[in-house]
């Protein structure tokens, strides 16, 4: 089924047209980061923000007119690339074969950043949470921690201020963080 | 600290909202003024806006690296038996707090270190308490206990420890003012301690001093004992320990044996090791390493390669060090020249052997160190043998260099402090591919590779890249499920980053098999990258013909469809680079610009591919000589840089590098030097000079001789010498000692000119073959020394030499073109001094033809205004007063855009142009 028709039903409220639509997104995403990664393997990295670009042009080349505007899509996309993420620190902390994507760069520099998936679990339970009271502010924390885009590439998309972006966001640090420590519990 | 309840947070909410619009001093106001109305919301707000200060200065959520809340809020809870009290401080790998027992029984105190990291499910907390047990049971009085390892309800694992009150050792014993033997002898508790362990088959992995704790009554206590195993995930067998980890971060292994950071098997001997280093540290105050801060991988570097220094030299007094060593000699209740005589002989030896790179050198076990050192105390002759001389010559272990044939030594050579990464084919290669690899430090999250990288490493270990690279090649080769495509991409992605390390034998053994299992594959995309990929790797060996035709049967294989450009750009990138190490510079140009062509039309963005492009584009045209375009290619990867915010990473650097390189070359000194400072400014980085690679302080200092400021030019192109001294660099030395005979001509320091060239001769003649162009260049630099002596005749000869040398080499069509232009130039000059005026025209005239035919209309070059101005002089000579001052009125154009209006050379054209006498 085409992603716009699933966007459509799913904001109508389907749920299972919901589900579909995010099993889809992931996989396109998936694959398109294989592949970019695969062929721009000059040892340079990738980034979400790169990824959902090109995974928009994708889509939105193949679908024609229907298919949604760039800030439409990019609210369903980026909880997708949160799931994505994760699920890749997931399955690469799991040691599997080779996660979800291919080694390119190689660098220890950049292990000094490694990201803990488990931590990466916590915040997206805690997202989750936020979501149900406040969905604003989880798609701020999707787009920007794990989508990569600025204050600004976000207020343009969801056409208001950067200053309410920004507010939002603090907001959301507030919450997350909280609910975090106080997981902590034993 | 309680959980804030949907209803409280929809409560608190638009609050918030306010309260997060408003300033500091606002808000104060407004909260007080809500307390009057509310005081229950107040306080809940006020809570929650503290807490956002602390979140703020964690750095919670930002740039990628999550650093988890602190768990502050835990007093009172239980965790089984016990009750928490209060928290004592942040461990190395988590949180540590105290705890009594919640029956009232009275034991003694008791500590609780949770631990931050993930358990694999059931079967990890069952090996996790499992591992626990068997570290409780060592029982020795100065090993701090481990009580008990379990897992709370949520999943987090924890450890209750007996609690240790006291000072880490070195601490201790300076308070203490302890003397050498004093110390030793406390020394020998610990050795006790972990003698026992080693009995129990119990290895530490995580000595150092803040793990060993001395009390007020002078009692030791080792703590962590063997936890450090009890953290590793699920590693392979005998892999190495998880260095200490602080938040996700790993530390600075300072006290690590080389085997821990090389991923080699942990044994008895790494506790030895780190003994070793503690003693080290105990008797002198310093740590072998050195002092400054130092990145974690200059630190590895020193573990691994690096021969500690004499305890008994490190303690001596330098006027740089007086200071320290007076102040450390003192905290042993001695003098510096004491110590230094105390430690000389058997107490060096001891910690020598204790210290040794390869395990099965050092002290068998911990009892046999002991038992040195108690022989040390009673006056006895030890038994561990002194280092031997031809041991300790045998030190820095060299990177392998593999020599660089003539054959592939593509681009030119060594010239008078010039642009050594120009012409030294691996260097070129290196900044490249350095290039290339993505090093941008603000990214985590963003960049996907970084996810990737640590999934070969457990956390917090730094593996040399090699070691990531066997490892990830293990992986692969573990798979027997998995489809075959999938396998021969992998083994393409490891191939080529071999290659990008130019380690040539892996990178072709593993791409051999890629192309060997690609063959009978369906996908005729991942058949034309392998062969591609194998091209390139043999180009850079010595099998370019089988590199070029692999490149081919790659291009054949792809259809002519668009949804094979990708894979045809791959190629046509890889397949520049084949045919520059082919001496065919041509050849590189027009693939690259295919690829670039190719790129343009393919409907899709990435910006990623387009920077790659262009940087091998700009590669091409530097290889081939085309200059101007390089620049101008540079500059567009300069401004892509900048728009993917990169352009403050190391990737930026060498970019700049290259680029300051060719401006350079092109005689545009003072773009070079705006170009190559910021390579230096990119590479310095807060860290010092330590990052900064000795090329690009050459390189620097060249630009800047080239603008005359020749003190700030010797003192970069010193440095550089150092540190290429340091490293062993010869290109590097080679090239800083050419500049530097150049710079104090400059200066008028004829002697020492003298003296850098007689120093560089033999450097280059043990390293080069004799036709090689640095010669040309050192003839040179010879015959300018010989003419600022006034040696008319022997500056000639030098002249002569130098252009014979290269004019073959412009011939066989190898890149020299532009130095022999500089030759006849510097030629022209030596003639009209020794009356030869029509030779000095031909030369001139000769050289500024051959830079003319290179040079676009509208550039300037300092080469094209010193061919200009030589011109006009032998004009002038012969008489030929009015051609004179046309040649120097262009020279003068020339000269003032290249180098400046302020230059002298400018100056000198200038008055020339206007008044022929003044010459």
């Amino acid at each position: 089924m085409e992603i716009s028709s699933l966007i459509i039903a799913a904001e109508k409220g389907h749920a299972p047209a919901g589900e579909e639509l995010f099993a889809a997104l992931y996989s396109e995403l998936h694959r398109l980061a294989k592949r970019e990664l695969a062929r721009c393997g000059f040892g340079v990295s990738l980034s979400s923000t790169t990824l959902l670009h090109e995974a928009y042009l994708d889509m939105a080349a193949r679908e024609g007119p229907s298919f949604p505007d760039r800030a439409r899509f990019m609210g369903y996309a980026a909880r997708v690339m949160r799931g994505l993420i994760i699920d890749h620190a997931r399955e690469r902390h799991a040691q599997k074969r080779g996660g979800l994507f291919e080694m390119t760069s190689l660098d220890t520099q950049v292990l000094e950043n490694a990201v803990d998936h488990r931590q990466l679990v916590q915040i997206s339970d805690a997202l989750d949470e936020l979501g149900k009271a406040e969905p604003a502010l989880a798609e701020i924390v999707d787009l920007k921690f794990f989508c990569g885009f600025s204050f600004a590439e976000i207020a343009a998309m969801r056409d208001v201020s950067e200053r309410t972006v920004q507010r939002n966001w603090e907001k959301a640090r507030i919450y997350l963080h909280r609910k975090i420590r106080s997981d902590l519990i034993l | 600290m309680p959980t804030l309840s949907p209803d409280d947070w929809k409560a608190l909410s638009p609050y918030l909202d306010q309260a997060l619009a408003m300033s500091e001093d606002e808000r104060v106001e407004w909260l007080r003024s809500l307390g009057h109305e509310d005081n229950v919301l107040a306080a809940q707000l006020t809570e929650l806006l503290d807490e956002h200060k602390v979140l703020a200065q964690e750095g919670f959520l930002e740039r990628g690296q999550v650093s988890l809340p602190t768990s502050s809020g835990l007093a009172g809870q239980t965790l089984g038996p016990y009750t928490l009290i209060s928290q004592i401080g942040e461990g190395g790998m988590g949180s540590v707090w105290l705890a009594e027992r919640n029956d009232g029984r009275f034991e003694r105190r008791i500590a609780v270190k949770f631990i931050h990291i993930a358990l694999m499910g059931k079967d990890g907390e069952a090996r996790f308490k499992r591992e626990g047990n068997i570290l409780g049971k060592l029982r020795h009085s100065n090993i701090a206990e481990l009580v008990d390892a379990g897992v709370s309800r949520a999943g987090q694992p924890y450890l209750i420890l007996e609690y240790v009150e006291g000072d880490s050792i070195d601490r201790y014993c300076d308070q203490q003012k302890l003397d050498v033997e004093a110390r030793i002898r406390l020394f020998l508790n610990v050795l006790d301690a972990v003698a026992h362990a080693h009995a129990n088959l119990i290895v530490h992995r995580d000595l150092k001093p803040s793990n060993v704790l001395v009390s007020r009554d002078g009692q030791v206590k080792l703590l962590d004992f063997g936890i450090a195993k009890l953290l590793e995930g699920e590693g392979e067998d005998g892999a190495a320990t998880m260095l200490t980890v602080e938040g996700g971060r790993a530390m600075t292994p300072e006290y690590a044996a080389p085997e821990q950071v090389t991923g080699g098997v942990v044994t008895t001997a790494t506790d030895v090791y780190a003994l070793g280093l503690l003693l080290y540290v105990l008797l002198t105050g310093q740590h072998p390493a050195g002092k400054g801060v130092r990145s974690a991988a200059d630190l590895v570097k020193a573990i691994v390669e690096t021969e500690p220094t004499r305890p008994s030299e490190v303690v001596a007094t330098t006027k740089a060090t007086a200071e320290v060593t007076t102040s450390n000699a003192a905290s042993r209740t001695t003098t510096p020249e004491k110590l230094s005589r105390l430690l000389r002989g058997d107490l060096d030896t001891i910690i020598a052997k204790s210290l040794k790179k390869n395990p099965q050198e050092r002290y068998a076990s911990v009892t046999a160190l002991g038992d040195d050192l108690g022989r040390y105390l009673r006056h006895e002759p030890i038994r561990a043998r002194r280092d031997t001389l031809t041991y300790r010559a045998a030190k820095f272990v060299r990177r392998n260099r593999t020599a660089v044939s003539l054959a592939t030594l593509a681009i030119m050579a060594i010239l008078a402090g010039s642009v050594g990464t120009l012409f030294e084919a691996r260097s070129v290669r290196k900044q490249r591919d350095f290039a290339f690899r993505q090093l941008s430090r603000a990214e985590s999250i963003n960049d996907l590779n970084s996810l990737l990288l640590s999934d070969l490493a457990p956390l917090g270990k730094p593996f040399t890249v090699d070691e990531l690279l066997s490892r990830a090649e293990h992986v692969v080769r573990r798979q027997h499920s998995g489809n075959e495509a999938d396998r021969v991409e992998l083994l393409i992605s490891i191939g080529r980053q071999y290659t990008v390390q130019d380690k040539y034998e892996k990178a072709r053994q593993l791409l051999e098999e890629a192309h060997t299992l690609s063959r009978p594959l369906p996908d005729s995309s991942t058949r034309a990258r392998a062969s591609c990929a194998l091209g390139q790797a043999l180009s850079r060996g010595a099998d370019l013909p089988r590199g070029e035709a692999l490149f081919q049967e790659g291009m054949r294989e792809l259809p002519d469809e668009p949804m094979f450009t990708l894979d045809r750009i791959t190629c046509l990138l890889l397949g520049s680079e084949i045919a520059q190490n082919r001496s065919d510079a041509k050849e590189g140009v027009a693939r690259a610009q295919a690829a670039e062509r190719l790129l343009k039309q393919w409907p899709y963005r990435s910006e990623l591919l387009e920077l790659n492009t262009v940087l091998f584009l700009a590669a091409a045209y530097q290889d081939a000589g085309r200059l101007p375009e390089a620049s101008a290619t540079f500059e567009q990867a300069a401004v892509r840089l900048t728009a993917l915010g990169r352009d403050d990473t190391q990737r930026a650097s060498a970019l700049f590098n290259n680029w300051g390189i060719t401006l350079t070359v092109d005689g545009r000194p003072l773009d070079a030097e705006r170009v190559l400072g910021r390579a230096l400014a990119i590479s310095r980085d807060n860290q010092g000079e330590q990052t900064v690679s000795p090329m690009l302080l050459v390189n620097y200092a060249r630009s800047l001789q080239d603008l005359q400021r020749l003190q700030e030019a010797d003192d970069y192109a010193g440095r550089g010498y150092a540190k290429g001294l340091q490293t062993g660099d010869n290109m590097v030395i080679g090239q800083a000692l050419l500049l530097r005979a150049s710079i104090y001509r400059g200066l008028g320091d004829l002697e020492r000119s003298a003296q850098m060239l007689a120093e560089v001769e033999p450097r280059l003649r043990r390293s080069l073959p004799p036709a090689h162009i640095a010669f040309a260049s050192l003839a040179s630099q010879q015959a300018l020394n010989a003419q600022a002596r006034g040696d008319g005749g022997a500056a000639l000869e030098f002249a002569n030499q130098a252009v014979e040398l290269a004019e073959p080499l412009v011939n066989a069509g190898r890149a020299g073109a532009y130095y022999l232009r500089v030759f006849l130039v510097r030629r022209s000059e030596i003639e009209l001094q020794l009356g030869r005026r029509n030779e000095a025209t031909a030369d001139a005239i000769r050289a500024l033809n051959q830079l003319q035919a290179d040079a676009p209309p509208g550039t300037f070059s300092s080469y094209l205004g010193r061919a200009y101005l030589a011109l006009a002089r032998a004009l002038d000579a012969q008489g030929k007063r009015d051609e004179a001052r046309a040649a120097a009125g262009s020279a003068a154009e020339q000269l003032q855009n290249a180098l400046g209006p302020d230059h002298p050379e400018t100056r000198t054209a200038r008055r020339f142009s206007s008044d022929p006498s003044q010459k």
